[in-house]
């Protein structure tokens, strides 16, 4: 009886019970619906933020998280905000960033990967991207062969090629300052492959390379490569290091007085480096590959500069801090007009993508070659200053803003085999 | 060729005496206290980001003087208060704990200074070359080699002819009887301690200068410095001396004659010393081993 009793009861709880969650069922099922609407769209960015990278890594961060609060505060893309999520790569440690690119994208579920800043790291995280399928962009990682040999379909770029780079730069040094070379280049992918940039540019023009000096990442002492390079009696020396060794290399020369005998130069130079040098060592020709200092009445560009200014604590935009605004803005771009997030269609989306004046903050046209997924963008040629010219910050005389597309080898010459899926 | 070679042997004589300040200091530390200090390069920073922060108020000469004083003084406290603790454990333990002191240091510095390398202005004075034929020997340069020539003569002085510096030495050799002679060992490896920091610290403002600052500036001069330690031998200080020095010139030398082996061959100097003599060149047999 009692077991009778205690058996319908049971039944009877059961019943109501399932009724129940049938009835919550009907009332949430809607909400289930709306959260998967409301449910962000992830973004990884993989760069460093620690070691000799730190800084630009930093900046592109900025920059990305701006274009991201700009576009929420807009209502986010196709309706769903987005979310930033950073790593920390490292700066040289590739093992590193892999591991941090397959975490964003096995369990976070990010659905775009952003970064790095170093090449290497860069070409190996994008064999993780391609395997996975996910939509990834270069913002600031220059070896050729990212859009180059090594093209993949899932994989742009923001920054230049280190081709680019040379050939912005190769006929002005060698009209301005002479035909011998003398070359001081990192150790490693973006090292080779700007200095092979700059040596086939400068036998096309009748020159001789005097010697490269091959210097490791994160070197601090430049004095033995530049005694040797003295020694050659070149007229150019041609910096390629960049960041803190940028810095180093520079402000040695500056100390050992070579920049009066010999003429100093290269081919990418970076305010961030700009900043942390003395004075004396602001010397050369270089190229930027965005500057804030332009021509009153840039669409947007005042705008970007204040809004820049109040997230990094006073400091003017950098290029990459522009690198950062761009990949953000330029995969919102894409996913709206394939209105879909998924990673092909926007893949197709962006790879002829032009972008709008309030993004492209600069003169010439600026859109992904889809070709080799390259973003043809300006190079600003000019010069270091000492001192701020008119604006403590403006460290930089641009003399010329080139259209990326006249610097950029043609598609073919790149060696890139671009295979769209179907 | 020759004179190329010429110019890198003395330039290598430049970098090694910074290398010898850095590896003294390490070299001190480990002799009395038994603790492999990777946190050195850190303490370096400190003192650099030190001096920058000191320069607007007291000019670089004061700044120069004030801040490894007051890298000691970080030193002293950080001594008493967490490496104390590991004394007479594993050398392993301390080993660990200054490893991870090693990057909190590196990221509060970039918590504090930024991430972004900072310029350091040197008195005009010492700005320019000497001459133009041997245009890498400047006057910053010679003033780097002169202070840490003062400051190393300054400190084998304090070691050989003061109460202090006896005990130091007593202690490096058999400390179980120096604290049984009644000498207060433990306030002794505090004031150790933050002379080894001194050294970095100064080593720090002297960087700076030369090189500008950088959260992560320590770590490319660490390693060269425990190499000199081994080369000249544990428990040396003139053997840490002449270690310096030596890979200084060697890795200057081999710059010339095969550049991508610059870095490679003071670990091989180190292999072979090991290999050949593995106390070091100055060494005394039997210690830590």
């Amino acid at each position: 009886m009692s077991k009778d009793l205690i058996g319908r009861a049971v039944q009877r709880r059961t019943i109501l019970k399932a009724g129940l969650a049938i009835g919550a069922m009907q009332v949430a099922s809607p909400f289930v619906v709306k959260a998967l609407a409301e449910e962000p769209i992830k973004i990884g960015l993989d760069n460093p933020l620690t070691g000799t990278y730190a800084a630009p890594g930093k900046n592109e961060q900025i920059g990305c998280q701006l274009a991201v609060d700009q576009i929420n505060a807009k209502g986010g893309i196709l309706g769903r905000k987005i979310e930033l999520l950073s790593e920390d790569s490292t700066s040289g440690d590739a093992g590193t960033a892999v591991q941090k690119a397959r975490k964003l994208i096995e369990r976070d579920n990010v659905d775009f990967l952003v970064g790095n800043v170093n090449s290497a790291l860069a070409q190996a995280m994008a064999q993780v991207s391609n395997e996975k399928g996910v939509l990834h962009v270069v913002p600031g990682g220059h070896t050729d062969g990212i859009t180059g040999i090594d093209c993949k379909w899932n994989v742009f770029r923001v920054c230049n090629t280190t081709r680019m780079e040379a050939n912005a730069v190769s006929d002005l040094l060698f009209k301005t300052y002479g035909k011998k070379w003398h070359f001081i280049t990192p150790d490693y992918a973006f090292g080779h492959t700007l200095f092979q940039a700059c040596e086939a540019d400068l036998k096309k023009l009748g020159g001789t390379v005097t010697g490269n000096e091959l210097t490791p990442l994160g070197i601090t002492d430049f004095s033995a490569y530049l005694i040797k390079a003295r020694a050659a009696n070149p007229d150019v020396l041609v910096v390629l290091v960049q960041g803190n060794d940028m810095v180093n290399c520079l402000k040695q020369i500056a100390q050992f007085g070579i920049e009066k005998q010999i003429h100093v130069a290269g081919t990418q130079q970076e305010l961030e480096a700009v900043e942390a040098m003395p004075p004396e060592a602001r010397v050369g020709v270089w190229m930027f590959e965005w500057y804030w200092k332009q021509a009153a009445g840039t669409p947007g560009l005042d705008q970007f500069i204040a809004e820049i200014r109040k997230r990094s604590g006073g400091k003017v935009p950098t290029a990459r801090t522009w690198f950062g605004y761009v990949t953000i803005h330029a995969y919102a771009l894409a996913c709206e007009k394939a209105k879909s997030i998924e990673a092909k269609a926007v893949a197709r989306a962006l790879a002829d993508l032009e972008l709008p004046p309030d993004i492209k903050l600069q003169p010439n046209k600026v859109y992904f070659r889809g070709g080799d997924h390259q973003l043809m963008l300006s190079a600003f040629i000019g010069e270091l200053l000492q001192k701020g010219d008119g604006d403590p910050e403006n460290l930089f005389k641009v003399n010329s803003i080139v259209a990326g597309d006249s610097i950029a080898p043609s598609v073919a010459d790149t060696g890139c085999k671009m295979n769209m899926p179907a | 060729m020759l004179q190329l070679i010429f110019f890198n042997i003395t330039n290598g004589l430049i970098i090694g005496a910074f290398y010898a300040l850095m590896a003294i200091g390490l070299s001190l530390i480990l002799n009395l206290s038994g603790v492999i200090n990777f946190a050195h390069g850190g303490f370096l920073v400190i003192g650099g980001y030190l001096a920058y922060t000191l320069t607007p108020s007291l000019g670089f000469w004061g700044a120069l003087i004030v801040a490894p004083f007051l890298t000691a003084l970080i030193g002293f406290v950080v001594e008493r208060l967490l490496i104390r603790r590991l004394y007479g454990r594993d050398p392993l333990y301390s080993l660990l704990l200054t490893f991870g002191l090693a990057f909190i240091i590196e990221d509060g510095t970039r918590q504090i200074w930024g991430a972004q390398g900072l310029p350091v202005s040197i008195p005009a004075v010492l700005s320019s070359p000497l001459s133009n034929e041997f245009f890498f020997i400047t006057g910053y340069r010679m003033f780097m080699v002169a202070t840490v020539a003062i400051v190393v003569g300054l400190l084998f002085v304090l070691l050989r002819y003061t109460r202090i510096g006896v005990r130091i030495r007593a202690g490096t050799l058999d400390l179980d009887t120096v604290a049984a002679l009644g000498v207060n060992v433990r306030a002794l490896r505090s004031l150790n301690f933050a002379v080894g920091i001194f050294l970095a610290g100064l080593a720090g403002v002297l960087a700076g200068g030369q090189l500008g600052l950088e959260p992560t500036m320590g770590d490319g001069l660490l390693m060269p410095s425990f190499i000199a330690i081994i080369v000249g031998g544990v428990g040396s200080l003139t053997g840490t001396l002449l270690g310096g020095l030596l890979i200084g010139v060697a890795s200057g030398v081999t710059a010339v004659i095969f550049p991508s082996a610059s870095e490679a061959v003071v670990y091989v100097m180190m292999a072979v010393v090991l290999l050949v003599r593995p106390r070091g060149l100055l060494g005394e047999e039997g210690m830590f081993t």
